[in-house]
């Protein structure tokens, strides 16, 4: 290893570590700390890479630190960051694993709901960025022959994505909208069912939109590439009153249903 | 020839609607190029609607240009990535940070994309013990060596010579004046370590009379070079970026003796294609 390849070894090192005002850095006999020493020096670019990546952080989840407050979402960041530290220069990538942190963070354990509104909010993020569908000429479904009309699968838009919950996430999420006008208390303990959302986008603007069980599990299994009789079926299994044909209609009206494939 | 003239903006989220529907007049804007990497995500396609307004400097902040292969390696499809927003986007400038050190990338870099690219000085808080030369020495070399030009950052400056005490204007005087095409600025914090007063470059304050004095000699050094107002962190109102706009403006005018830096435009008119 070049002596530069080491200094910037050790300096990620130092810069890393979750203690970086301990006496052991690698970087001390490297560095001028006749004014300030090395812990101190370290702590500086340390607590400025922290504050950059919470700044990315708060605008992926704004419900998040709505909910919990500045301070309570500073420090579950943090702590955060010291365990996932960015691997991408694309700061779009980073925060995906938020929710499953929160999931686990002693501190949070009472608020349950937060690991799905994290969830929603990551999915939302990944929606506004995903690329746009390609257009499809659904006349041409009219060349697939009859006996092969139930193979065909049909394909979500690259911006949607599904999310469930026992939680009213969809409730959660609105009240917490900064120009929310909703001002309601949801009782948690009374929410019965399950909570199914589809994101999505049309134009510029992500959506979200609530489901029946019905249509999530058509949604569910068209993004599994699964042929028109699996889709049916998870449809029909989930709600033996759903209209098959005014719900993939109506997700083609809204451009979550975008393609179709034929086997 | 570069349509970057005068006092830019960097463009932050939270003013992309006023740019869209009220085009205040700036004479050119700089994003940060990792925020565009998808085309067709929601951010990338406002920001489509604003460059047919304003000509674009794309600022990159992921290169990580000084890295050693071992320490770092500069990821292909990063570099990739840039390389689409760059020809998608097709900035007047591209720019990125000098990291800690020396790198041969900088030969590389070039013929990957295809034109020249700007290496900005940066704000540092340690030294090195065996760093035998002064940053603008380094700078200077690279220049030579690379061909790449500078973005002078005056509040990095500023701070680091705060930091480390070294004379700014010994800095400013010994940066080939051909080198600077872009200048920054910005403001930063002041943070009490072990007793010490650390200048810390936070993009997150107004600029500070201590950086306008130093614009004031880099402009008279370097001319009239296109100046960045950058402002990234508790990002406020776009009236204030506009303040600290028009106080740059009014020191070229000052230095230049000149009457008025702009066209008198109130909004930005469509690009001619």
């Amino acid at each position: 290893m070049t002596k530069l390849a080491e200094l910037q070894s050790d300096f990620l090192r130092d810069c890393l570590s979750p203690r970086p005002h301990s006496k052991n850095l690698l970087l001390t006999k490297d560095i001028d700390t006749s004014q300030i020493a090395a812990s101190g020096l370290m702590g500086i670019y340390q607590n400025s890479a922290i504050a950059n990546i919470i700044a990315v952080m708060k605008l992926t989840y704004p419900v998040i630190e709505t909910l919990v407050g500045e301070d309570f979402f500073r420090a579950s960041c943090k702590k955060y960051i010291l365990s996932h530290y960015p691997t991408s220069a694309n700061m779009d990538d980073y925060g995906g694993e938020f929710a499953e942190f929160l999931a686990g963070f002693e501190p949070a354990k009472q608020l349950k709901y937060l690991n799905d509104v994290a969830q929603l909010e990551w999915l939302f993020h990944l929606s506004s960025r995903a690329n746009d569908a390609s257009s499809t000429d659904w006349a041409l479904l009219s060349n697939v022959a009859p006996d092969d009309a139930l193979q065909v699968k049909l394909l979500l838009a690259p911006s949607v994505k599904l999310i469930s919950s026992a939680f009213p996430l969809d409730k959660i999420w609105q009240m917490n909208q900064e120009n929310s006008v909703v001002n309601q208390e949801i009782d948690l303990s009374h929410h019965h069912g399950q909570t199914c959302l589809v994101i999505f986008r049309r134009g510029l603007k992500t959506e979200i939109m609530t489901v029946t069980v019905g249509e999530f599990a058509l949604l569910s299994s068209c993004s599994k590439q699964q042929s028109l009789t699996k889709i049916i079926e998870a449809a029909t299994s989930a709600d033996n009153t759903i209209s098959i044909d005014e719900t993939i209609k109506k997700f083609i009206a809204l451009t979550i249903i975008s393609g179709f494939k034929t086997a | 020839m570069s349509d970057i003239k005068g006092v830019g903006l960097g463009l932050r989220y939270r003013h992309f609607k006023e740019f869209i529907t009220d085009k205040p007049y700036v004479p050119w804007l700089e994003i940060h190029s990792e925020n565009f990497f998808s085309q067709d995500s929601t951010s990338a396609k406002y920001l489509a609607q604003i460059r047919q307004h304003y000509p674009i400097s794309a600022h990159c902040i992921g290169l990580s240009l000084g890295s050693a292969a071992n320490a770092c390696p500069m990821r292909a499809q990063h570099l990739q990535n840039i390389k689409a927003t760059i020809d998608w986007l097709q900035p007047s400038l591209v720019s990125d940070h000098l990291s800690w050190s020396a790198s041969d990338q900088g030969h590389y870099l070039p013929d990957l994309l295809q034109r020249q690219i700007l290496i900005e000085n940066p704000s540092s808080y340690l030294s090195y013990v065996n760093s035998p030369i002064p940053e603008w020495e380094f700078l200077s070399g690279l220049v030579k060596k690379t061909g790449c030009a500078l973005l002078l950052d005056v509040n990095n400056i500023h701070v680091s010579a705060h930091n480390h005490g070294f004379d700014a204007l010994k800095y400013l005087a010994n940066i080939p004046i051909a080198a600077v095409k872009e200048i920054h600025l910005a403001g930063y914090s002041i943070d009490k370590i072990e007793g010490k007063d650390v200048y810390i470059d936070t993009h997150g304050h107004r600029v500070y009379d201590g950086v306008w004095q130093l614009y004031e000699k880099a402009i008279e050094r370097f001319g009239v070079v296109p100046t960045l107002i950058e402002w990234d962190t508790d990002v406020p109102e776009l009236a204030t970026l506009l303040e600290e706009k028009h106080k740059a403006e009014a020191i070229i005018c000052k230095v230049k003796n000149m009457a008025k830096l702009t066209i008198p435009q109130t909004k930005n008119e469509p690009i001619a294609s």
